[in-house]
């Protein structure tokens, strides 16, 4: 997923201004990807939504000092986010790698136990006593139920975890949090330094 | 896992000069985690160096339009390389450690299949570290660091020095920079 281009970025203009731009464009992506990404079977907009969390916690991590308090909360509320899309996108990386490793498994024995049969007219079931990966199925099935409960799972705290967020104002409270300035008040309005 | 050293930031300081003092130490932290990477024994060293490389490429790509165009997008492509390739290491042990932990709660009759996947993954573990020797020494051939620190440096002589009596002098405008930019597309080779 490609992030939006972030305009009126100026080198020397203040820091805090600059972020602030940035916080909001990268805030506003992440909140795109929902209601899309609140359906189980949008695979590719919820690892795009990881990826948006990602890149709003990398800027809130270096430029949190520079805004509200809030902005620290929002670090650690969006890297939770960002941690259990991660733990859901393993889930759907790994079981269809792990679907394929089995597959290839099993196609291995069959074309081992087709060529142990040789010329004979039929296979009993007794042939597959002797299937070289014949202990490794159940290990490889299992995991693959594993991964696919476990995401279902994960899934499931994930759409919590969102409405939560709502309701505590998330997007709201840090759109507040970037426009503050620590020691805005304080700061002798003749040095910008 | 070493803890990113704390760098102290102004809001109202100029952008370009805390993207000097931003990127000057997350590259050196960076390559301070390179010794012993390829150490496969040692699987918190790759981690702690691929940390640190998206610390790195996270900095770049947030202080981007303080930086000259060409010599950036290099350095970023370099340094995405780079972390893609501490990518390829760090899979599979963080794969072997789930079907570690996976095998010891599932029943015994599953544990040789299990290994199966483990003796995969260390095949894959074993070609990550000669993806990420060839990008190890391809950073060092081409200065990695020093390209960095040449960023760092020019961003920060970007910065005039203000006035005593001219509190606007942080706003003039530099034509050589983007004044906006856009992360490049993330592939996103990595699991948090």
């Amino acid at each position: 997923m490609k992030a939006h281009r972030v305009k009126g970025l100026e080198p020397l203009a203040a820091l805090g201004d600059n972020a602030e731009r940035i916080v909001l464009v990268r805030l506003d992506e992440l909140c795109a990807f929902m209601p899309r990404a609140n359906d189980p079977e949008e695979i590719v907009a919820l690892h795009d939504m990881r990826i948006a969390a990602k890149r709003l916690r990398y800027i809130l991590e270096v430029t949190a000092p520079c805004f509200g308090p809030y902005a620290h909360t929002a670090v650690e509320m969006v890297k939770d986010l960002q941690d259990l899309l991660g733990e859901i996108h393993d889930c759907d990386e790994q079981t269809p790698a792990v679907m394929a490793f089995l597959a290839d498994v099993l196609l291995q024995d069959a074309q081992a136990l087709t060529k142990a049969a040789g010329d004979a007219s039929d296979l009993s079931a007794k042939a597959l006593r002797s299937a070289p990966g014949r202990e490794t199925y159940a290990g490889l099935a299992g995991l693959g139920v594993h991964l696919q409960a476990r995401r279902d799972l994960l899934f499931r705290r994930f759409q919590e975890l969102w409405l939560e967020y709502e309701r505590k104002g998330f997007r709201a409270r840090l759109e507040f949090a970037v426009a503050e300035r620590p020691g805005a008040i304080t700061r002798d309005p003749g040095c910008p330094g | 896992m070493a803890k990113a050293r704390d760098v102290p930031l102004d809001p109202f300081e100029p952008y370009a000069a805390a993207a000097a003092r931003v990127v000057r130490v997350r590259a050196q932290e960076l390559f301070d985690h390179a010794e012993g990477v390829l150490d496969t024994e040692d699987i918190e060293r790759v981690h702690a160096m691929r940390v640190a490389s998206r610390r790195l490429r996270a900095v770049l790509e947030i202080f981007a339009p303080c930086f000259p165009a060409r010599p950036f997008r290099s350095a970023l492509k370099d340094v995405k390389a780079l972390a893609d390739a501490l990518g390829e290491r760090r899979d599979p042990d963080v794969h072997i450690d789930a079907m570690e932990r996976h095998a010891a709660g599932a029943p015994d009759e599953h544990g040789a299949g299990i290994a199966l996947l483990i003796a995969d993954q260390r095949s894959r573990q074993a070609t990550g570290n000669e993806v990420l020797a060839a990008e190890l020494a391809r950073a060092q051939e081409t200065d990695l660091d020093g390209r960095l620190q040449w960023l760092a440096d020019h961003a920060e002589t970007q910065i005039p020095a203000p006035a005593e009596d001219d509190p606007e002098a942080f706003e003039a405008a530099d034509g050589e920079l983007d004044p906006g930019f856009a992360a490049p597309a993330d592939e996103d080779p990595e699991t948090p």
